[in-house]
């Protein structure tokens, strides 16, 4: 790393987790993830000062910083604030420079973007305040099956009749869910028909966006191999996920602001 | 003395100048919607008022009379009646604009009864028997204010209000012109105000703050030049600021809409013909409502440019780059209208964003991200 490689962080923070990538020409050079916790300002702080450690840099030798995400207003630095699918679709982008459709299925929203050869948004639909098609969901039915959302993805795979769920909404759900439990259905089986509701509120809004391959999932719920195997049967197509899912927006906000460096 | 104070005051005390009208013996006449002819109501010397709901309050009152899925907009002003805040109508009318407000007649009237209570059945098919149809009801509907009032419509009088209304739509038009220069010279903002000001005014003193408006604007220093993109606005009821200020306040300019509190109600003329009510019936029977239905024509591109044609031009004469489809929740007319109208614009090269929103300026801030990120991507 030469003297004159300039240094630029994005923060993303979001409902559930804040999260801060820095990079150097475009490349990522370390990342970190925390809860919001209902204090963005503090979260905020935490990871960007744990990523800059681990890039072994301070914070006065970043050259830029832009944040997003539903918290960004209560950033403390000096720092561009651009809508959190503008950086998710530079994200995914940048580690995918063949996508053209994103999907970021996050804590509040699911939302679809398609992107033109340069990583910028060319259309988008965001989920209507319906917990179906958001990672909500895993959280509400990992709660009442007693088991932890990273165990989610492997349980499901192992299903062999998943449930099918009659709503399509989280709340009925819910009570849907703990009618099958008292039945005796399999949690493999529950989660598997919750992958499919959510699976089907997905590939409406992807389709309904005309998607084009190839196809990048995003945002936390990504991690879940289950969810990303029953969306890619629901749209047709194999579907593209990063390393580190979580941290794409963080990513795609630090890149963004290597191309405006100016703040 | 600037007018910006005044259409301020109309536009935060809504009722007081209908109040004082009252007051001084004069009766105050409510409707909805933009298939009233206020003209008729203004003729027999009385004072429409359009009937708004308030975003900023919630709706605590109208869920015991009113389901909760049903509009909104209709709830919220339902709930202002339950609490008294229309407790100055002397009379009250619906027109069959959508089913809600068909279905909201009888439960405002039979919970708040007004001295007058009227019901103006409008035909959804817009053809030739529409009109004669139409023409009937507004004759049941001068019948009903003369029995009222225990006075005739005078014809002479009805003709002068027509011009006089006129007057105002041509007021509006000049006003709205104001905004396409880029950048244009009046916000978003401020023709909101200016328009919800008007909505319980009389006519001409509408017509006054419209030019004191227009003189003042011209004489404000030209705005410092920005490159910022240019927003138009579809939808049906913005009677608060609020979200025109989170379009604006996040980096646009809205410089042209097609909404029930814009240039829908007064974009075109009443014909000033012999029999006033010829004039009146063409003109208010063919608002381009998503409510109403234009029968189909020719093939899907040639039915499209009939049905949204007007907004296509409008679209480029005020050279908007995006086009933000702003819907209350519930609204099945608009809803249904909106992916035929977006395939409309894109097939212009006019990028389009659908909003469905709750009427409440607390759920504003949730579409923030939204409008941002359509601003980023038409930038």
């Amino acid at each position: 790393m030469s003297m004159s490689d300039k240094y630029f962080a994005g923060l993303d923070m979001g409902s559930a987790f804040t999260k801060a990538v820095v990079t150097c020409n475009k490349k990522m050079m370390a990342s970190a993830v925390s809860p919001s916790g209902g204090n963005y300002l503090n979260a905020a702080r935490r990871v960007l000062d744990e990523s800059l450690s681990q890039a072994g840099i301070g914070f006065e030798n970043l050259a830029g910083i832009v944040a997003t995400g539903l918290g960004a207003g209560n950033c403390a630095f000096e720092a561009r604030k651009v809508s959190d699918l503008s950086c998710q679709a530079m994200g995914c982008f940048c580690l995918f420079p063949s996508a053209r459709t994103i999907i970021d299925i996050g804590g509040q929203f699911t939302k679809a973007a398609r992107i033109n050869p340069e990583g910028r948004l060319l259309d988008f639909l965001i989920s209507e305040k319906c917990a179906t098609g958001s990672g909500r969901f895993l959280q509400i039915i990992a709660r009442i099956l007693q088991i932890n959302i990273e165990d989610i993805g492997p349980l499901s795979l192992k299903s062999q009749t998943p449930v099918e769920f009659s709503t399509n909404c989280a709340v009925f759900a819910e009570s849907e869910a703990i009618s099958r439990i008292a039945e005796g259905a399999a949690k493999e089986d529950i989660l598997a028909g919750v992958h499919r509701a959510m699976a089907s509120k997905v590939s409406m809004l992807v389709k309904r966006l005309k998607m084009e391959p190839d196809i990048v999932m995003s945002g936390g719920s990504s991690q879940d191999a289950g969810l990303v195997a029953t969306v890619a049967q629901a749209v047709g197509m194999e579907i593209l996920v990063p390393e580190k899912p979580m941290i794409t927006a963080a990513l795609g906000a630090a890149c963004l602001a290597e191309d405006e460096p100016d703040i | 003395m600037s007018a910006v104070p005044q259409i301020e005051e109309f536009y935060t005390q809504r009722g007081k100048r209908a109040r004082q009208l009252r007051d001084a013996g004069q009766k105050v006449v409510g409707y909805f919607c933009c298939f009233v002819p206020d003209e008729i109501i203004a003729a027999f010397d009385m004072v429409p008022y359009r009937i708004q709901g308030c975003p900023s309050e919630p709706i605590d009152r109208a869920d015991a009379y009113i389901e909760p899925m049903a509009c909104p907009f209709a709830r919220s002003c339902l709930n202002m009646a339950v609490k008294g805040d229309y407790d100055f109508l002397d009379g009250f009318v619906a027109p069959h604009s959508c089913d809600t407000i068909e279905r909201m007649y009888s439960i405002w009237h039979h919970n708040t009864p007004a001295a007058f209570n009227h019901f103006l059945n409008v035909p959804h098919m817009m053809g030739p028997s529409s009109d004669t149809f139409y023409r009937k009801e507004l004759e049941f509907f001068i019948k009903a204010l003369e029995n009222w009032s225990g006075r005739t419509l005078d014809q002479e009088k009805l003709k002068e209000t027509v011009k006089l209304y006129n007057r105002r739509r041509a007021r509006l038009r000049e006003l709205y012109a104001l905004r396409k220069p880029d950048p244009p010279l009046i916000s978003g903002v401020e023709i909101t105000e200016l328009m919800v000001a008007g909505m319980g005014i009389p006519a001409c003193e509408h017509i006054e703050l419209i030019d004191n408006m227009i003189a003042e604007v011209v004489k404000r220093p030209k705005p410092k030049h920005q490159k910022l993109p240019r927003i138009f606005i579809w939808g049906n009821e913005i009677d608060d600021t609020a979200f025109i200020r989170l379009v604006e306040d996040s980096g646009s300019y809205v410089v042209m809409d097609d909404l029930c509190t814009g240039s829908r109600i007064f974009w075109d003329d009443v014909p000033e013909t012999d029999d006033p009510l010829d004039g009146i019936v063409s003109r208010y029977l063919h608002i381009n409502c998503p409510r109403s239905y234009i029968p189909a024509a020719g093939n899907r591109e040639e039915d499209l440019q009939n049905r949204f044609g007007h907004i296509g031009d409008f679209v480029k004469q005020w050279r908007a780059d995006g086009v933000i489809l702003y819907i209350i929740r519930y609204c099945d007319t608009c809803e249904l209208d909106g992916p035929d109208l977006r395939e409309h614009l894109n097939a212009m090269g006019i990028p389009v964003i659908m909003i469905e929103d709750d009427y409440s300026i607390s759920t504003i801030g949730q579409l923030r991200t939204r409008i941002q990120a359509f601003l980023e991507m038409i930038i």
